[in-house]
């Protein structure tokens, strides 16, 4: 994918180990989350505003910076990031905390917008819009998955704590949209060696998410 | 349709990120569409893209868009009740999966087949940045000696199915491959297999086709 590299945005991307003055300890991950679900079911029940805007007030700029990292223009980022928070005011009722966090239910409707955007071809969201509601037919699994009962410290601490090879692929894949390919080209890398390299890491975070590794 | 071989980690990952070569998007979402075990490693895979966006440092909006933010919500009509979404699972077994249909169109029997070889078919999907998108349509009980060039390969089994030495192929199993793997796969007998497939193109475009199709000839 052409990445526009010249973009001065691209280099403001944060490293995944500078996050500490800005947000809270892994301690209050949880905590966080909890918040976020309670805010939301908020803007479900009674289309309360001031939530909505505090929520939007805390994701809209990090949106905004995940965007510009992949990327995208400013305008077209502060676009996308509207289009993102006025999906979730709409879709509200849908939400469901037990599925999805409010940061994963964001990233990935940020996600599917980029990747709407870049093709010009506006297919990708409503099929991926598809694939959830196969899972939202299927009575949700007790299992690791449910979201409301994850352990959001423990995927924080997993994500600190990757070496620092593996933290430099996730992050050129998260943050830089890189393919495999890209990064091993960038990198001077054997393209196995990133591909096992990031299977490593996505294994350490499932550990950290609870989930199955 | 419980499928038992699945999307690579690093596909996976690469997915959530949203930074797999178009193509591959497609085979992934492909396989996606009939593996819950993947839906669900993807879930995973989405909540750590969730925790990182969450952890960037913010980048303000312009002034106005706050503003602009409220006054869209205050224009909005009453809200309705949400429309469920075409769902993702093709219900009519002549239609194609989902994430295929805007690039080979509706149905399988509206495909249009080019002969490469004896028994060998095939239709290539609308050029795309960073990988070759196609399908493939072998007739039953066929060897076909493949090879990728060390370069990633995709491949879900639609249709028919097929064995080779990493095992049994069937509908919505995924052979995600990269390396140089050199594999044979042998088609089961009864009906054609179908496949649709994603490579890595090399930086010329043009010459990709002509190299992976070449062993067809020869058949």
């Amino acid at each position: 994918m052409v990445k526009m590299s010249s973009d001065p945005a691209t280099t403001k991307v944060t490293p995944l180990r500078a996050q500490r003055s800005l947000s809270t300890p892994a301690s209050q991950a949880n905590a966080d989350a909890q918040y976020w679900a309670e805010q939301m079911a908020a803007v479900a029940l009674r289309r309360d505003m001031d939530c909505f805007m505090r929520i939007y007030d805390h994701f809209a700029p990090r949106l905004q910076r995940y965007l510009l990292g992949m990327g995208v223009s400013a305008a077209r980022a502060e676009e996308l990031v509207q289009e993102a928070l006025l999906r979730l005011w709409r879709r509200a009722e849908s939400f469901d905390p037990a599925r999805a966090g409010l940061a994963t239910w964001l990233f990935r409707v940020a996600r599917n917008l980029y990747i709407d955007s870049l093709r010009g071809e506006p297919h990708w969201l409503p099929m991926q819009e598809g694939l959830d509601w196969l899972d939202e037919q299927a009575p949700a699994d007790a299992g690791s998955s449910a979201e409301a009962f994850a352990d959001h410290a423990g995927l924080k601490r997993a994500i600190d704590s990757l070496p620092p090879v593996q933290a430099r692929l996730i992050r050129m894949s998260y943050f830089e949209a890189k393919s495999h390919s890209e990064i091993a080209h960038e990198l001077g890398m054997p393209l196995g060696s990133v591909k096992s390299s990031l299977r490593r890491a996505f294994a350490k975070l499932q550990a950290g998410l609870g989930g199955v590794p | 349709m419980r499928p038992n071989h699945h999307l690579d980690a690093a596909t996976l990952l690469g997915y959530s990120a949203g930074a797999l070569p178009a193509a591959f998007m497609a085979v992934a979402a492909t396989h996606l569409s009939l593996c819950q075990v993947c839906r669900e490693r993807l879930r995973q895979a989405d909540r750590i893209g969730g925790a990182l966006m969450q952890q960037q440092e913010p980048a303000p909006l312009s002034a106005g868009a706050r503003e602009a933010m409220r006054a869209r919500l205050a224009q909005l009509p009453p809200a309705q009740p949400p429309v469920p979404p075409a769902a993702a699972a093709a219900s009519d077994h002549d239609r194609l999966p989902l994430p295929l249909r805007p690039y080979f169109g509706e149905t399988f029997s509206g495909l249009r087949w080019r002969t490469i070889g004896p028994g060998v078919h095939h239709i290539r999907g609308p050029r795309m940045e960073g990988g070759d998108l196609m399908l493939l349509r072998i007739a039953p009980g066929r060897s076909v000696p493949l090879h990728s060039h060390g370069a990633n390969e995709l491949t879900v089994v639609l249709r028919g199915a097929y064995d080779d030495l990493l095992g049994h192929f069937a509908p919505g199993d995924a052979a995600d491959l990269d390396g140089d793997t050199e594999h044979q796969p042998v088609t089961s007998p009864g009906v054609p297999c179908i496949c649709v497939a994603a490579t890595d193109a090399p930086l010329r475009f043009s010459g990709w086709l002509a190299r992976t199709l070449q062993p067809l000839f020869k058949l």
